[in-house]
C-alpha cells in the first residue's frame, strides 16, 4: 500500500470533522433533520478549506442506508462506497476536465433513471468553474428542477466565475478560511495520533504556513515529518520552512532606522549566505515592520501580534523613535519589491536596490502636518506678519471691479465714490486691518456670516471694542452664538481680542453706510451714468430720434467702453 | 544520475532521500527554483530511486537504463507545447495516469516548466493531482511557482531548491574548465547560480567582450548623443545575447554601488575590472546608480515586451547616462 498524504488520510469523514465550517455543517445538518434538503447546492471558498470533504459528506448523508441522518454510519455499504470513491449513484465529476456542452448531456440522459441502490442520484461537479457557459446553459432546466431523486453539489474556489443563472438555482455556502487556532489544534489531534513529537512553537509555524488552508498547512507538516522522522525540533523546522531568522531580520529593520546601508548590505549578505529566498525574507520584513506599526497605533497588541513578551518589548524599542511616517513608506516600499522580487531575474540585486533606498531616505514627514505648516505660513502673510502682497489686495478688492467698469470718464463719479472710503479709512487705521478687510476675510472663510454683515454698518472699531449696527430686520436674526463666532474670527484676524457688540440702528442720521448700502449706491451710480453716457451719443440720439423710441435699458457690452 | 551525482542542493536531496526512507514520498511534488540549476536532475534521481529494480537507483538495471534513456514506460515527461501546456496534453495524461505501471511499482509523471500551463489545462489537472491512483507520483518544475494556480501549489508539496552557492560554483568551473581563479569566479557570478549558464556557449561574451562593454558604457555621458546611438545601435544587432548583455552591465553598476557603501571586494562580480570601478565609483551618486539600475530593469522589461529593440535600448541608454 502506498503512502498516503495527510491532507488525504485525515480526510474529514463527518459533519463534525470539518474545522472551522460550523455555519455551513449546522446548517446542512438541519436541512436534514428537518427534511428540507434543497436540490442543488453550491460550495465556495479559498483552497484547502474543505468543500470537497464536505460534498462528499453531505452525499453519504443523504445516501446512509440508516436514512437521511446527520452522522452518516459509515459502515453501511453506501457509505463505504462512497468513502472510496466507489459509489455507483454518487457521480464526482471533475468540472474542469469534463467542459463540454457534451458531458452535460450526457449527465442529462444519466439523470432520468432512478438510483440503483440509494435513495438519491448525487452529482458532485467540483472545480464547477470550468464548464464552458454552453455547458452551464444546457445544465439550466435540469437544475432547476430534477427529478425528486437527483441532488447536485458543485464545489469551487471561483464563483465569481459561474453564471448569475445558476447562482441562483443553487443554495450557496461560502466556506471561511480557518482560524489560526482550530487549524493548530487540529494539527495538534493528527501529530498525536501519529504519534508525532514536535513543540507548540513548531506546530504554530507549520499552522501559518497553511494561509488558513487546512490542505496547505497539512502539505508542510508532511514534508517535515518526511524529513525529521517523528521528533521534530523547531530549528530543523526553521530551516525546512526557509524562514529567516528573527535576529537577521531585527538587525535589518534597524540598520534601516539608523539609515546605515552598508550595514543593510551586509544582512543581505548573510540571508543569501544561509540561502535563504529573498522573496520570503522580504515577506518577513513586511510582516516584522506590520508588527511595529501595530504597535505603534495600539495599546494592546497582544490581539493583533502573535509575539512573546519579550519580543514584544524588543519591538517596541525598535519602533519608539521612528514615527508612523517613516513606518507606513517602509511598508509599502517593501510590499511593492515583495511583488518585484518575484518576476526579478537578480532578486539579490532587487533587495539590496530596495534596502539602499530605504536606508538613505530622508526622514518624512506627514504630508498633513505639512499642509498645516503651510497653511500656518498662508496665514501669516495673510494676517500681516509681513507686509504681504495678500493683504493689500484683499480690502481693495470688493471696490475694484466697480470703477475698472467705467473709468473713461472718472472725474464725475470721483466724489461720489470718495465718500465713503474716507469713512470707514478715518473709523478704522489699525495699521493694515479694515472693518472692510474683515468681512472680506470672513466671507473667504464663513461666507453665510459675511454676508450679514455686510448689511450692517460700522458703529465703533477700536480694539478690542466693535461696535455694529444693524437695521431692524437684519438684527433680528442675530444671536449670541453669531456673536461668538465672529468674535473667535475677528479675533483670528486682528490677531488680538475682539469685543463684539451689536447695535440696532433704524436708518437714523450719522450712522454710516453699510457695505451692502455702498455697493448699492455704486451700482445705480453706474446705472445712471451709463445712461447719461449713452443718451449723450451721438449715434443713440440719432436713433432715437429717427424711431421715436425710449431708452429701456442699457448694458455694457464690454469693459472700458461705453 | 543519481542523487550523489547531482552538485549541490543538499538540502533538498536530504528531504527526499529522508522521504524514500520513512515511505513517505507524497503524491505530488513542486520543485521550485531558478532555470538550470538542476531540478529536474533531482527529479529524474528521485524518479529512478522510486522504479531502481535493486530499491536503490543503482544505475545498472533495466529500469535504471531505462530511464537514463529516457524511454523507460512509466516515467511520462510533459512539456510546453510551444508556449504553454495544453489541456488536450493534461487529458491524455491522464487517461496515461488512469493505468496502472506497466514494469515498475510506480507511475510516474514530470511536468516541466509548470508555470505554463494555460487556465483551462491547469483546471484540469486539479483532480488528478489531488487524489491520483495509488504509485503515482506527479512532479511539476517551475522557476515561477507564483504564476501557478493557488489551488494547484496547495495541492503539491513544495520543494524549494536554490542557486548553487558561488564559491562552489567558482571551484566546478575552474576544475571543468580549467580556467584562472579570478575567470572562474566572474563565470560563476555571472551566471547567477546556474550551470547552464556557466557552461553554455556565452563563455566567450563573459570574459572578453564584457571588458569592452564595460568600459563603453563607463564613458558615456549625456551630452554625447551620437555614441550612445551607435552603442544602442550595436546592442540591438546581437538580438540573442541582448539580455546577458544587460546583465552584465547590471552586475556592473551592482558592483559600484556596493563599492559606495563600503562592500569587501569579494562581493564585487567585476573583480579584473577595478580600475574602472574605482575611477567610476567618485563620479556616482546613490541616488543616480539607483536610477541607472532601476533604467536597465525597465529595459529588460520593454525586451521581453517585445518592443523595437533599438528604440529600447536608446531610451534605455539615455535614461541611464542622464541619472
Amino acid at each position: 500500500m502506498s503512502y498516503l498524504v495527510l491532507a488525504r488520510k485525515w480526510r474529514p469523514q463527518l459533519f463534525a470533522d470539518l474545522i472551522g465550517q460550523e455555519h455551513v455543517s449546522q446548517t446542512l445538518m438541519n436541512a436534514i433533520s428537518a427534511d428540507r434538503v434543497h436540490h442543488a447546492f453550491l460550495f465556495t471558498g479559498a483552497r484547502g478549506v474543505g468543500k470537497t470533504s464536505a460534498a462528499r459528506i453531505f452525499a453519504k448523508a443523504l445516501n446512509c442506508q440508516q436514512g437521511p441522518t446527520t452522522e452518516p454510519c459509515g459502515v453501511c455499504p453506501s457509505c463505504v462506497e462512497i468513502t472510496a470513491s466507489q459509489g455507483i449513484d454518487v457521480f464526482e465529476i471533475d468540472g474542469a476536465s469534463n467542459t463540454g456542452v457534451d458531458d452535460i448531456r450526457e449527465l442529462r440522459e444519466n439523470i432520468r433513471y432512478l438510483p440503483a441502490q440509494s435513495r438519491y442520484k448525487i452529482f458532485i461537479i467540483d472545480e464547477v468553474h470550468m464548464l464552458s457557459i454552453n455547458a452551464f446553459n444546457a445544465l439550466l432546466k435540469t437544475l432547476e428542477e430534477p427529478p425528486a431523486h437527483a441532488k447536485f453539489i458543485f464545489a469551487t474556489t471561483e464563483p465569481h466565475k459561474i453564471p448569475i443563472t445558476i447562482l441562483s438555482r443553487c443554495q450557496r455556502f461560502d466556506f471561511r478560511k480557518i482560524g489560526l487556532g482550530p487549524l493548530q489544534g487540529h494539527l495538534r489531534h493528527i501529530v498525536t495520533q501519529e504519534n508525532i513529537q514536535i513543540s507548540d512553537v513548531g506546530l504554530s509555524m507549520v499552522a501559518r504556513s497553511g494561509g488558513g488552508s487546512m490542505r496547505d498547512a497539512l502539505s508542510t507538516l508532511d514534508q517535515v515529518i518526511a524529513f525529521c522522522g517523528e521528533q521534530i525540533d523547531d530549528d530543523s523546522l526553521q530551516g525546512l520552512l526557509g524562514l529567516v531568522s528573527r535576529r537577521i531580520l531585527l538587525d535589518c529593520i534597524e540598520a534601516i532606522l539608523t539609515r546605515d546601508a552598508r550595514q543593510a548590505l551586509a544582512v543581505v549578505q548573510r540571508v543569501d549566505e544561509h540561502g535563504h529566498s529573498f522573496r520570503q525574507f522580504c515577506r518577513q520584513l513586511v510582516e516584522l515592520v506590520r508588527a511595529l506599526v501595530i504597535l505603534k497605533v495600539t495599546d494592546q497588541p497582544e490581539d493583533l501580534l502573535d509575539y512573546a513578551e519579550v519580543e514584544l518589548q524588543e519591538l517596541r524599542s525598535l519602533a519608539t523613535p521612528v514615527s508612523l511616517e517613516d513606518l507606513h513608506r517602509l511598508l509599502s516600499l517593501l510590499i511593492r519589491s515583495e511583488a518585484e522580487l518575484a518576476v526579478s531575474n537578480y532578486p539579490r540585486l532587487t533587495m539590496e536596490m530596495v534596502l539602499v533606498k530605504l536606508a538613505s531616505l530622508p526622514r518624512g514627514i506627514e504630508v498633513a502636518s505639512l499642509v498645516k505648516k503651510l497653511e500656518a505660513l498662508e496665514r501669516r502673510l495673510a494676517g500681516g506678519g509681513l507686509p504681504a502682497p495678500v493683504s493689500t489686495p484683499v480690502p481693495a478688492a470688493t471696490s475694484a471691479p466697480a470703477p475698472s467698469l467705467d473709468s473713461p470718464p472718472p472725474p464725475a463719479q470721483g466724489p461720489e465714490l470718495k465718500k465713503p472710503e474716507p469713512a470707514v479709512a478715518a473709523a478704522v487705521d489699525m495699521g493694515e486691518k479694515s472693518w472692510l478687510g474683515l468681512v472680506e476675510f470672513i466671507n473667504q472663510r464663513r461666507r453665510p456670516l459675511g454676508s450679514r454683515l455686510e448689511h450692517g454698518c460700522l458703529l465703533l472699531l477700536k480694539l478690542p471694542k466693535l461696535r455694529i449696527g444693524f437695521p431692524r430686520q437684519y438684527y433680528n436674526l442675530l444671536d449670541n452664538d453669531l456673536r461668538d463666532a465672529l468674535e473667535v474670527l475677528a479675533r483670528e484676524y486682528f490677531t488680538s481680542d475682539v469685543k463684539v457688540e451689536f447695535q440696532l440702528v433704524n436708518g437714523e442720521r450719522g450712522t454710516p453706510p453699510s457695505l451692502h448700502e455702498e455697493r448699492v449706491q455704486l451700482e445705480t451710480d453706474r446705472q445712471k451714468k451709463l445712461k447719461e453716457n449713452a443718451e449723450q451719443h451721438p449715434m443713440v440720439k440719432t436713433a432715437v430720434e429717427i424711431f421715436g423710441g425710449t431708452i429701456e435699458e442699457i448694458k455694457p457690452i464690454d469693459k472700458g467702453f461705453v | 544520475m543519481t542523487f550523489d551525482s547531482i552538485i549541490g542542493h543538499d538540502r533538498q536531496k536530504e528531504i527526499l532521500r529522508q522521504a524514500l526512507e520513512h515511505q513517505r514520498i507524497a503524491h505530488a511534488y513542486l520543485f521550485e527554483g531558478p532555470e538550470g540549476i538542476g531540478k529536474r536532475l533531482v527529479a529524474l534521481a528521485l524518479a529512478r530511486a522510486l522504479l531502481c529494480q535493486n530499491g536503490s537507483g543503482c544505475g545498472d538495471c533495466a529500469a535504471c537504463r531505462k530511464v537514463d534513456h529516457n524511454n523507460h514506460p512509466d516515467i511520462h515527461i510533459l512539456d510546453a507545447e510551444g508556449a504553454t501546456i495544453k489541456i488536450d496534453q493534461v487529458r491524455g495524461l491522464q487517461k496515461e495516469l488512469a493505468l496502472r505501471p506497466l514494469e515498475g511499482r510506480h507511475k510516474i509523471c514530470l511536468i516541466d516548466g509548470a508555470e505554463h500551463f494555460n487556465p483551462a489545462a491547469a483546471n484540469a489537472l486539479l483532480k488528478t493531482l489531488e487524489e491520483p491512483q495509488p504509485n503515482t507520483l506527479i512532479i511539476l518544475l517551475s522557476s515561477r511557482p507564483e504564476s501557478l494556480l493557488a489551488t494547484i501549489r496547495s495541492r503539491c508539496q513544495r520543494l524549494p531548491f536554490q542557486r548553487l552557492p558561488k564559491q562552489r560554483l567558482a571551484e566546478i568551473i575552474s576544475q571543468r574548465l580549467d580556467l584562472s581563479e579570478t575567470e572562474a569566479a566572474i563565470l560563476a557570478a555571472l551566471s547567477d547560480g546556474s550551470f547552464k549558464k556557466a557552461l553554455g556557449k556565452d563563455r566567450e561574451l563573459y570574459l572578453q567582450r564584457r571588458r569592452e562593454l564595460i568600459r563603453s558604457i563607463a564613458a558615456l555621458s549625456s551630452g554625447s548623443i551620437i555614441p550612445i546611438f551607435k552603442l544602442a545601435e550595436q546592442l540591438a544587432g546581437g538580438k540573442d545575447q541582448l539580455t546577458d548583455i544587460l546583465d552584465i552591465f547590471q552586475t556592473f553598476y551592482r558592483d559600484l554601488l556596493l563599492l559606495k557603501h563600503g562592500r569587501p571586494a569579494t562581493d564585487l562580480v567585476n573583480l579584473d575590472l577595478q580600475e574602472i570601478l574605482t575611477r567610476q565609483v567618485d563620479k556616482e551618486t546613490t541616488e543616480g546608480l539607483l536610477q541607472k539600475l532601476k533604467a536597465l530593469d525597465a529595459g529588460r522589461f520593454y525586451l521581453q515586451r517585445n518592443v523595437n529593440r533599438q528604440l529600447a535600448m536608446e531610451i534605455m541608454l539615455m535614461r541611464m547616462t542622464a541619472a
